[in-house]
């Protein structure tokens, strides 16, 4: 009979170009994925509170600020009305986030109706660090005034020279030197680099390109995460580490801080992200450090291309135009390497880089793995002010944005899954009855009744098979 | 075909990306009802209001703010200060930056306050404080880097009673403001206001008068926390009517039905056969 399914298994390019994406946790992603008692112990400490308190969602900021002062459980219905009616879905999300993050539990009230109760922990914390009280933060013991001060401008130069430098290192252009073993280690460890087959020597990898075409503060995370995940093998505590790190985001630029107090551990910790250029300080026994631009809100990676409000901050340089020439104001090495990548360079001046996104290059950097929606965000992250100027909400010309995104849709004409040929059916009222339960399952991909074939998904092949056995022997 | 194509200029303006800008107006007049009643009031609602604006910059790394103190003879910020930041150690579990803000404000507060010498007590100048917003809001947004949304709006603390004879100042305000898109949002700590009423509807802010002082922090964290586009998803107090009487220009009275000169529309509570405004 025609039970002899078979197996078409289609490589599965697209599932492995979709794993093999850089994939970019925000800070609830990764605590969300932490234990609950390493969260407990995080919410110990006042910057945590407050950097998890801005990453909620919008809502979820009003609710907890509501009940901040609140000392017993409210009624879930009662919070359930803060939100209008048509929002519920946002609401329904907004406590499960809030959940997640253990921020706030289910507690029973007096007459027995659910209710919530915030962390007790997270909110005396949160309290302190709006209101004050408490100890101060490990890193603000009093300090005399430094006679050789770091103003803002000294410490962005630092600090974009020492990252520029990792970056430098990933593309493999002229400087090798000034990086560490541990910083490469980190980059394998990511999956950033790899070893190369022949010599040994670390080489770029896909998730590398799509690292390069961040925007630095959702670089810096990323980075930090992965850090992050080798800490403990390096004896490091985990949690002291974070804390350090939010306390340290939460500093002002331009000032000085103490080492006093500091563990050990911290110590050496200090001593990497210094490497990493987030601070900065004139000896490694200085006794002091000045937190730099990078280190700063680093959890807001996720509204990425957000413009702050300060003057000194970097400027854009790339402009578009409609005829897709793309104009580069720049003398660096590394951003006119990363243009290349994308688009087609014409000529080069000393400040300036001239290229056409074609087809051609936009689909080699596909090709390379890279995603429309990273290109666009490249563009959109580093645009020259002069095209945001006036009141058009498209910066970027709209046209090539789309052309953009056809040319990686061109690409994706086909689907592949995995499947199971059934064919050569004796009779039309097997195959029917055949694809009825295929279908009823959800596990048919197509069929052909003229032909009497048809492809069933991996996972529903057992059952399907078992069905079939079932009915050729009813017959 | 069908492609989402455009779902990237929709997300573009999201409220993640969006800046917020609150200014701030105590009304600091000690002839003020409440406040020739108890002072100590003036402490309770300055520490309310603070942590309000600590509780407004917490809510995002970008938020910006600004605090007035409005006065009978002047207005005068108090945050940012004139001059260079003060230079702020950590004290306590505190955050740095709510640190210099508390700090910072009771400073500059306490600086207005002894610079007052008379004892004649006169009604506080809050249009003017409005209109000095206002310019400090338009400063920002000349200087701001282009492509940057700012969300600003004015929240005005106040137990002032009502008066007609900043009329022409505050419907001038108003609609500046309206025109601005900024919005005013008013807290009434002790009368109704119904001219800083009209001034909410005109530009779609929130009016409060709160039943009692006490619990100033919690009305305030409530109601004028969410900024203006996360309001529509929250249930706040409804809108109540609001009096729309006009101030006659004769005698600075509010007046249900007047006179109007069909020329320059000015309004007076007597007949008179010129009009005074336009002759």
């Amino acid at each position: 009979m025609a039970d002899n399914g078979i197996g078409t298994s289609h490589q599965a390019n697209t599932a492995l170009i979709q794993a093999s994406n850089l994939e970019c946790k925000n800070l609830y992603d990764y605590l969300r994925t932490r234990p609950s008692t390493l969260l407990d112990r995080l919410y110990n400490h006042p910057a945590i509170c407050l950097a998890v308190y801005r990453e909620l969602p919008e809502i979820a900021r009003q609710y907890v600020i509501r009940i901040l002062f609140v000392e017993q459980p409210v009624p879930q219905a009662v919070v359930a009305s803060w939100c209008h009616q048509s929002y519920s879905k946002e609401h329904s999300h907004v406590c499960q986030v809030l959940s997640d993050l253990f921020v706030w539990h289910e507690a029973p009230i007096p007459g027995g109706l659910p209710g919530w109760i915030l962390n007790s922990t997270f909110k005396r914390n949160l309290k302190t660090a709006l209101l004050g009280g408490g100890k101060p933060w490990s890193m603000s013991s009093a300090l005399e005034a430094d006679n050789k001060a770091r103003d803002v401008s000294f410490l962005d130069g630092y600090s974009a020279e020492r990252w520029e430098c990792v970056l430098h290192y990933m593309v493999g252009s002229q400087q090798q030197e000034g990086i560490s073993a541990d910083a490469v280690r980190i980059l394998l460890h990511a999956g950033l680099m790899k070893r190369d087959e022949d010599d040994g020597s670390p080489v770029i990898t896909r998730q590398g390109f799509q690292f390069l075409l961040l925007d630095r503060q959702a670089q810096v995370w990323h980075f930090l995460l992965q850090y992050l995940d080798t800490v403990e093998q390096r004896g490091l505590d985990l949690a002291e580490c974070l804390t350090f790190l939010f306390q340290l985001s939460f500093s002002t630029l331009g000032k000085d801080y103490s080492t006093e107090g500091m563990s050990q551990g911290l110590l050496i910790f200090l001593q990497h992200l210094r490497e990493f250029g987030l601070v900065y300080q004139r000896k490694r026994k200085a006794g002091r450090f000045y937190p730099t631009r990078l280190a700063l809100n680093i959890t807001c990676s996720q509204n990425k291309g957000v413009p702050v409000l300060e003057e000194d901050a970097p400027k854009g340089y790339i402009i578009v135009e409609t005829n897709y020439r793309v104009y580069a104001y720049t003398d660096s090495n590394l951003q006119v390497a990363l243009l290349g990548l994308f688009t087609e360079l014409l000529y080069r001046f000393p400040n300036v880089v001239v290229g056409i996104i074609t087809r051609e290059s936009v689909r080699q950097a596909l090709r390379g793995g890279i995603t429309a929606e990273q290109i666009i965000g490249y563009l959109k992250q580093h645009i020259h002010s002069q095209m945001l100027s006036g009141d058009n909400k498209n910066a970027l010309p709209p046209t090539v944005l789309d052309q953009i995104k056809l040319w990686e849709l061109e690409r994706n004409r086909l689907i592949y899954s995995e499947g199971v040929l059934y064919s050569q059916f004796l009779s039309q009222a097997d195959f029917n009855a055949l694809k009825q339960y295929a279908q009823q399952t959800g596990c048919l991909i197509w069929s052909n009744k003229e032909k009497r074939t048809m492809v069933v998904n991996k996972t529903g092949h057992d059952d399907v098979k078992k069905f079939w056995k079932r009915y050729s022997k009813g017959n | 075909m069908n492609f989402e194509l455009s779902s990237d200029r929709v997300t573009e303006t999201s409220p993640l990306d969006e800046t917020s800008l609150l200014v701030i107006i105590l009304d600091t007049n000690p002839g003020q009802r409440i406040l020739r009643e108890n002072p100590h009031i003036l402490t309770q609602c300055t520490d309310s209001v603070i942590a309000f604006a600590n509780a407004h910059l917490m809510q995002k790394a970008q938020n910006k703010l600004a605090i007035m103190a409005c006065h009978s003879k002047i207005s005068e910020f108090v945050y940012p200060g004139p001059g260079k930041p003060l230079d702020i150690r950590q004290v306590d579990g505190q955050y740095e930056v709510f640190t210099l803000v508390e700090k910072t404000v009771k400073q500059n507060l306490m600086k207005v306050l002894t610079s007052e010498t008379s004892t004649v007590y006169t009604e506080s100048l809050l249009a003017g404080a409005i209109a000095m917003a206002l310019c400090y809001i338009a400063r920002i947004l000349r200087t701001k880097t282009p492509g940057l949304k700012i969300n600003s709006r004015i929240l005005t603390v106040t137990g002032s009673s009502d008066s007609a004879s900043q009329y022409m100042n505050y419907m001038n305000v108003f609609f500046t403001a309206q025109k601005q898109s900024v919005v005013i949002d008013v807290c009434a700590l002790d009368q109704h206001l119904s001219l800083l009423q009209q001034g909410c509807d005109i530009t779609s802010g929130l009016y409060l008068r709160i039943p009692q002082i006490q619990g100033l922090l919690q009305y305030l964290l409530w109601v004028f926390l969410p900024e203006p586009p996360v309001r529509q998803k929250l249930v706040l107090p409804p809108p109540v009517k609001v009096d729309y009487r006009a101030a006659c220009f004769c005698h600075r009275e509010l007046i249900d039905v007047g006179y109007v000169c069909s020329v320059c529309l000015s309004i007076f509570c007597k007949f008179s056969p010129i009009c005074t405004t336009c002759q």
